[in-house]
């Protein structure tokens, strides 16, 4: 981290619903640029966290800066036009098309009274062609298969004109086709400068698409390095609670990981 | 998506043009510019033009608040009434006809209509507070809770109020609870056309910030859209313009649940102009619903909340069927 521009700087983050404590004393900070996989078990309190991040959840105690500027001092509009999201609930019921959807995102740099612009226009038009949906933009969200509502619900992500995405459990409900269709446009999107921070349950696409990963267990971070040292000395079994075996495919720069309880 | 809302304006416009002449007896036309009107244009001045304007009005202010509601609440088969405002409308009512008064407002506001928006007043504030009570803020789960909760509560007080009551003051009582139109000069239409601007203009204001609170509640606020304020101003502002609705004409059901749904069929789901289709659309409507209700058992009129509720209940049960688009 040293020497890059810190984009979000969280600071002893904590979170609490109802008198429970949810996320506990979290401090962490990611790059301009970079891509930070968050990996725990079920309950970890992962989407929660990122939901602190993105302003959804208020912060009980500590702070998260965006840019510099402290999340709470800021509006939802400030801070759409700083995030966008990939939220993990499906869209298999939104009223819209996909072109509609994505002209829906550019709300928060529209004036309250006037309707799209020319610059809405062609934003729009980037993200689809970005996202390889131009040729679904008049179809309605809700007729399209599950990896190709995810990549027009990415694509309408991209319409909002962020510098940050936050992806919430991306490639749930895809199959294998599409999960490496997902990663891919992503890693891409990555490459083009965007900040990713990305939740998933699944150790191996944290493994294999992000450059840092953020362990959260019991609502606490345990664990943060890059994606090649998570592998090392135990960590995975003592955040999971079960053992693990690693695979290396051949020519591969890093190995999988497969709970040991499963191989037969 | 223009031509569509052009087409329900000229329909809109059509409905309000030829509904005047139209009753127990036909009014020709000619008779505005004849000169030899007498007592037929007189019913047309003072008593047709101000009720299709009323009816229009108030069709209007309902298709939108019931667009609104529904946006707000999710739910298809949202609608203004659903939350105890009429029923609480309705206790005003009652409670002013049983106490046997008779006055009003400056001589221009019925006593009963200030009466009813004084009970439509008292249910939306025990909304609110009971709304806002979970966790500080404004609950749309509690919202509907109480309100179901608060139809029945104003219901059985209404019956109560009704059982005590004389044969005159419980038939008086039950007519107001069916919704009519029934006007003498423009004071009501006058007094319905600030709700009606309003509503109009909030489901203007408010259309792109429907469009993704109705995509859920956590993409709007990711989108920008300060979900907290909208769902305050949303509430309040829809329950207080049915609340005078309902004081003028009484309660008239189901118009705010139908419009809305036939009006996505022909517009589209964007708010904004849903909500411009809505008012053309419901006006229109509640025109024709009213000009059945004054055909259907000429000389005697049916109330208009018998017929849209008929035709409500039929389209209800057709929702259900179909899913609720």
């Amino acid at each position: 981290m040293s020497g890059a521009e810190k984009l979000i700087d969280v600071r002893s983050l904590s979170y609490s619903i109802g008198g429970k404590s949810v996320l506990s004393d979290i401090s962490f900070s990611v790059a301009r640029g970079g891509f930070l996989a968050i990996i725990g078990p079920n309950g970890a309190g992962k989407s929660t966290l990122l939901k602190c991040l993105g302003g959804l959840n208020e912060t009980t105690e500590g702070e998260v800066f965006i840019g510099g500027r402290g999340v709470r001092s800021m509006s939802e509009r400030d801070i759409a036009r700083r995030v966008a999201w990939l939220h993990q609930s499906g869209g298999d019921r939104l009223p819209f098309t996909v072109r509609q959807f994505a002209m829906l995102s550019r709300y928060p740099w529209r004036p309250v009274l006037s309707g799209a612009s020319s610059e809405d226009e062609a934003f729009v038009a980037e993200a689809l062609r970005g996202a390889g949906v131009e040729k679904l933009a008049e179809r309605r969200i809700s007729t399209l298969s599950g990896g190709e509502r995810q990549r027009a619900l990415l694509a309408a992500a991209l319409a909002q004109g962020t510098d940050m995405l936050f992806l919430d459990e991306p490639t749930s409900f895809l199959d294998y086709r599409h999960q490496v269709d997902m990663m891919a446009l992503i890693e891409e999107i990555n490459g083009r400068g965007m900040t990713v921070l990305m939740v998933t349950h699944d150790i191996n696409l944290a493994l294999h698409g992000a450059g840092d990963i953020l362990a959260v267990k019991d609502g606490r971070a345990v664990w943060r390095g890059s994606a090649g040292d998570i592998c090392e000395d135990g960590v995975l079994s003592d955040i999971f609670e079960t053992d693990f075996e690693f695979f290396r495919a051949a020519g591969g720069e890093r190995p999988y990981a497969v709970p040991r309880g499963i191989i037969r | 998506m223009k031509k569509r809302i052009f087409a329900l304006f000229v329909f809109s416009a059509l409905v309000l043009c030829f509904a005047p002449f139209v009753g127990a007896q036909f009014i020709a036309p000619s008779v505005l510019w004849s000169g030899s009107g007498g007592a037929a244009l007189e019913i047309l001045r003072q008593l047709r033009l101000p009720r299709v304007l009323l009816g229009w009005s108030t069709g209007a202010t309902l298709a939108v608040c019931g667009l609104i509601f529904q946006a707000l609440f999710r739910n298809p088969l949202a609608s203004p009434d659903m939350l105890g405002v009429s029923m609480g409308a309705a206790f005003g009512a009652v409670t002013y006809i049983r106490l046997g008064l008779a006055f009003s407002l400056l001589g221009l506001i019925s006593g009963i209509s200030v009466f009813a928006f004084g009970g439509s007043f008292l249910a939306i504030m025990l909304l609110y507070l009971a709304g806002s009570m979970r966790r500080g803020a404004l609950s749309l789960s509690s919202l509907l809770l109480t309100g179901v909760a608060l139809n029945f509560l104003f219901g059985s007080v209404n019956m109560i109020i009704q059982y005590s009551g004389g044969y005159t003051d419980t038939f008086r009582m039950m007519r107001w609870t069916m919704g009519g139109l029934q006007t003498v000069g423009f004071v009501s239409f006058w007094s319905s056309l600030p709700g009606l601007a309003a509503i109009m203009l909030i489901g203007w204001l408010t259309g792109p910030q429907l469009d993704l609170f109705v995509c859920g509640e956590e993409l709007a606020v990711s989108r920008g859209v300060s979900v907290k304020r909208l769902r305050k101003l949303l509430f309040l502002s829809v329950s207080f313009v049915v609340g005078v609705s309902v004081a003028l004409c009484g309660p008239i059901g189901f118009v705010g649940l139908m419009c809305p749904h036939i009006c996505r069929r022909l517009t589209g789901d964007a708010h904004r102009e849903l909500s411009i289709a809505c008012a053309l659309f419901g006006g229109a409507f509640l025109v024709l619903c009213d000009t059945a209700a004054r055909l259907l058992w000429a000389p005697t009129e049916i109330p208009v909340g018998i017929i849209t509720s008929c035709l409500g209940s039929l389209f209800f049960i057709w929702l259900l069927v179909h899913d609720g688009r």
